[in-house]
């Protein structure tokens, strides 16, 4: 195919386009129209945005087109055989345990061996593997795929679109509700250094409710370059309680984005759970499209070492009478940095919005970096909408107070760190997996306060 | 027994305390009264070790053990308390929670067995009970949202709690209307003992009606400047502090 002529800066924003050149003719849903239509255009797209930089605003402190310096080869799904052993090392006991519908995605391949279709079609919900829809799509998929507040301009949802080669749909029908979570678990980084490229359909209809975690996680040292997009929409009076959960390898480059539209009366609660992965950046791209509804939005990220971990919103209030909340909390030990960009914009005619973020971080060492821009575009007159950030040190007046009490320095301070973030964990609805998550947190500290 | 010899304590190159002298034998209560500025607090401080409190020359003791050389969490173990005159909220903690590292790290640090968790809720809920501290209290965020008597009985109850054998009061009537020094008073009265000392320290007399001091110590300008008997304190209510360098209201 023909591509637009761009100058590419570096190496490896002109790969990215070699790889989906070499690629496209085996990738999933190749010689299907409606396929090579959606990445046709994808790549364009891409291909005229190039490789985000620091003078592109929304990516003014994540520099892409410096900091990925090649484009690693597309991930080919093994088959290679994971044990339950190894699932429970990479994710934890805990979130491995957790009572859910499994879906396991390895190098981007729904597996079908370590997931449980099954259960989970028996329990309603109807599910299917992105690689085969996009051979033969169900209509409902086909009808959405691509298109859910679809972010043409982010050059990393472009790229994903025309490289996806897995993930999983999932759709709740009218009413229906599961009778426990659902865990999609992504697993890599055990074999060849690649790019995974991922995209997951998720959609609730009218009245329905799911409680779905996400988790991402490592099977080795492996370097990948993850770049996943979840669309998810919302129906009338349906409810989403969403989590994610990443702890990939010191080596891993991850980037995720959900994209999603809440229709009228509709719930969304998320919380994303972050201490893994050299570069990460978590993006967010909220639109309410039908009134009445609300969102909540909260997170944690435990940074060190020189990890970078990015946290970037983007939540459109397009009706009148929703409401948004979002809560971020960033705990930055040694050289790490953490970024946070809440952006929310009130188009003209969605009156009485109400629109609230704040993020805060606790910074353990004097060379840890947090950057904080809220950004408020506000084109209505009757809203109530703030935002506020912050950044600290440990209270040392707090930490006198309980090392008196005979607790030592170190424990003291964990307590302190995990009390800081203990307010955004405590947001999570779903008891079993708040309680896994405190643990875990308490496991980057490194005590236990059982 | 507390012994404190020549203790000069300097806070931000301020000289505060400048060649305190005392001594408070196991069993005994004593109160430190005296103006404001007189080095009360920083005494309190010193004791329990906060940062920013640097000894210049001097030596404080503690059942022969030099109280100097261990870090907060050590003094603790080693028994010392502080009540203090303003206690910290920490939100995201829950009072159980931090009651239970408390005293589960103390009993460790003193080669203790840790409580059961049935053990440990029953030994709280007593004490509590006795200090009239409602239950739902100890669920709530550690202090937050607690009011001034609330904060002051939690202290109490923190005493209790890690059995500590020299106790740090600092201006614990402070913000406290009197059904609630009452209490307080009562909780400390029973911690009592032969083995446990007490150092109360008050600018008013009225807290010495109801936890009567073996002896009264007058600070002033970083020293004791007089000692008697608890009638010493019942005098200062009558004539104030004038004669040690403040100016009578």
């Amino acid at each position: 195919m023909e591509l637009p002529v761009k100058q590419f800066q570096t190496r490896a924003e002109q790969a990215f386009v070699d790889l989906f050149t070499a690629a496209e003719q085996g990738l999933p849903g190749a010689g299907n129209p409606w396929v090579a239509d959606l990445r046709a255009k994808a790549i364009d797209a891409y291909a005229t945005l190039g490789l985000p930089h620091r003078r592109v605003e929304a990516w003014k402190y994540t520099d892409l087109r410096s900091k990925l310096t090649e484009a690693l080869p597309l991930a080919r799904p093994t088959g290679v055989a994971v044990s339950e052993a190894e699932i429970a090392h990479a994710f934890g006991a805990d979130i491995a345990g957790l009572e859910a519908y499994r879906l396991v995605i390895v190098e981007g391949e729904l597996r079908t061996d370590l997931s449980d279709l099954a259960g989970l079609k028996a329990a309603g919900a109807e599910v299917v593997s992105i690689a085969e829809a996009l051979q033969k799509p169900p209509r409902w998929l086909k009808d959405e795929l691509g298109k859910i507040n679809s972010q043409e301009r982010d050059p990393v949802v472009a790229l994903n679109l025309a490289l996806m080669s897995g993930g999983v749909g999932l759709r709740l029908a009218k009413g229906v509700s599961l009778d426990k979570p659902v865990h999609v678990m992504h697993l890599d980084g055990g074999s060849e250094p690649s790019s995974v490229i991922t995209r997951s359909v998720v959609l609730i209809e009218e009245g329905a409710s799911l409680d779905l975690l996400e988790s991402y996680a490592s099977l080795g040292d492996t370097e990948i370059q993850r770049n996943a997009v979840t669309e998810i929409e919302v129906g009338p009076k349906a409810s989403l309680n969403h989590v994610k959960l990443q702890k990939e390898s010191g080596t891993a480059v991850h980037l995720v984005s959900w994209v999603l539209k809440l229709d009228a009366d509709a719930n969304y609660k998320a919380f994303q759970f972050s201490t893994g992965a050299a570069l990460s950046r978590s993006q967010i791209y909220a639109a309410f499209t039908g009134e009445g509804s609300s969102l909540d939005v909260s997170g944690a990220l435990l940074m060190r070492g020189h990890q970078h971990c990015d946290t970037t919103l983007l939540v459109e209030h397009r009706v009148p009478r929703c409401v948004s909340r979002e809560l971020f909390k960033a705990v930055l030990d040694n050289e790490a940095r953490g970024v946070f960009q809440g952006k929310i914009i009130v188009s003209p005619g969605a009156q009485k919005t109400d629109g609230k973020q704040m993020a805060q971080a606790l910074l353990l060492s004097e060379t840890a970096e947090f950057d904080s821009k809220p950004e408020l575009e506000i084109f209505a007159d009757d809203v109530v909408c703030g935002h506020g950030s912050t950044s600290g040190q440990i209270d040392e007046d707090l930490l006198f107070y309980l090392e008196s009490r005979g607790i030592p320095g170190v424990q003291a301070r964990a307590l302190l760190i995990q009390a800081f973030v203990g307010e955004a964990v405590e947001r999570i609805e779903h008891e079993p997996l708040r309680e896994a998550l405190s643990k875990a947190s308490a496991e980057w500290l490194g005590v236990s306060f059982d | 027994m507390l012994e404190i010899k020549n203790l000069h304590v300097t806070v931000d190159g301020r000289d505060i305390l400048k060649g305190l002298d005392l001594t408070l034998p196991a069993g005994q209560v004593h109160a430190i009264m005296g103006p404001n500025g007189s080095g009360k607090s920083t005494l309190a401080y010193v004791l329990a070790g906060k940062e920013g409190y640097d000894v210049t020359a001097g030596s404080v003791t503690w059942k022969g053990q030099d109280l100097l050389a261990l870090d907060p969490s050590e003094r603790a173990a080693a028994g010392v308390f502080l009540a203090f005159q303003y206690p910290m909220e920490i939100p995201g903690v829950a009072t159980m929670t931090f009651l239970r590292a408390a005293a589960n790290a103390v009993r460790k640090a003193r080669g203790e067995p840790e409580l059961s968790t049935p053990d440990f809720l029953r030994f709280v809920r007593e004490k509590a009970a006795a200090l009239k501290i409602d239950p739902e209290m100890l669920r709530r965020p550690l202090n937050v949202g607690f009011s001034g008597g609330e904060k002051k009985r939690n202290e109490i109850l923190q005493m209790s709690l890690l059995d500590p054998s020299l106790c740090v009061l600092d201006e614990t009537d402070s913000g406290l209307d009197i059904d609630a020094l009452r209490i307080v008073a009562e909780g400390v009265n029973a911690l009592r003992g032969p083995d446990r000392a007490m150092l109360v320290i008050t600018h008013y007399q009225r807290l010495l009606d109801y936890i009567v001091p073996d002896r009264v110590h007058v600070l002033s300008d970083g020293r004791v400047a007089r000692s008697g008997g608890p009638e010493l304190a019942l005098e200062l209510e009558q004539t104030g502090y004038a004669e040690f360098g403040e100016a009578a209201a």
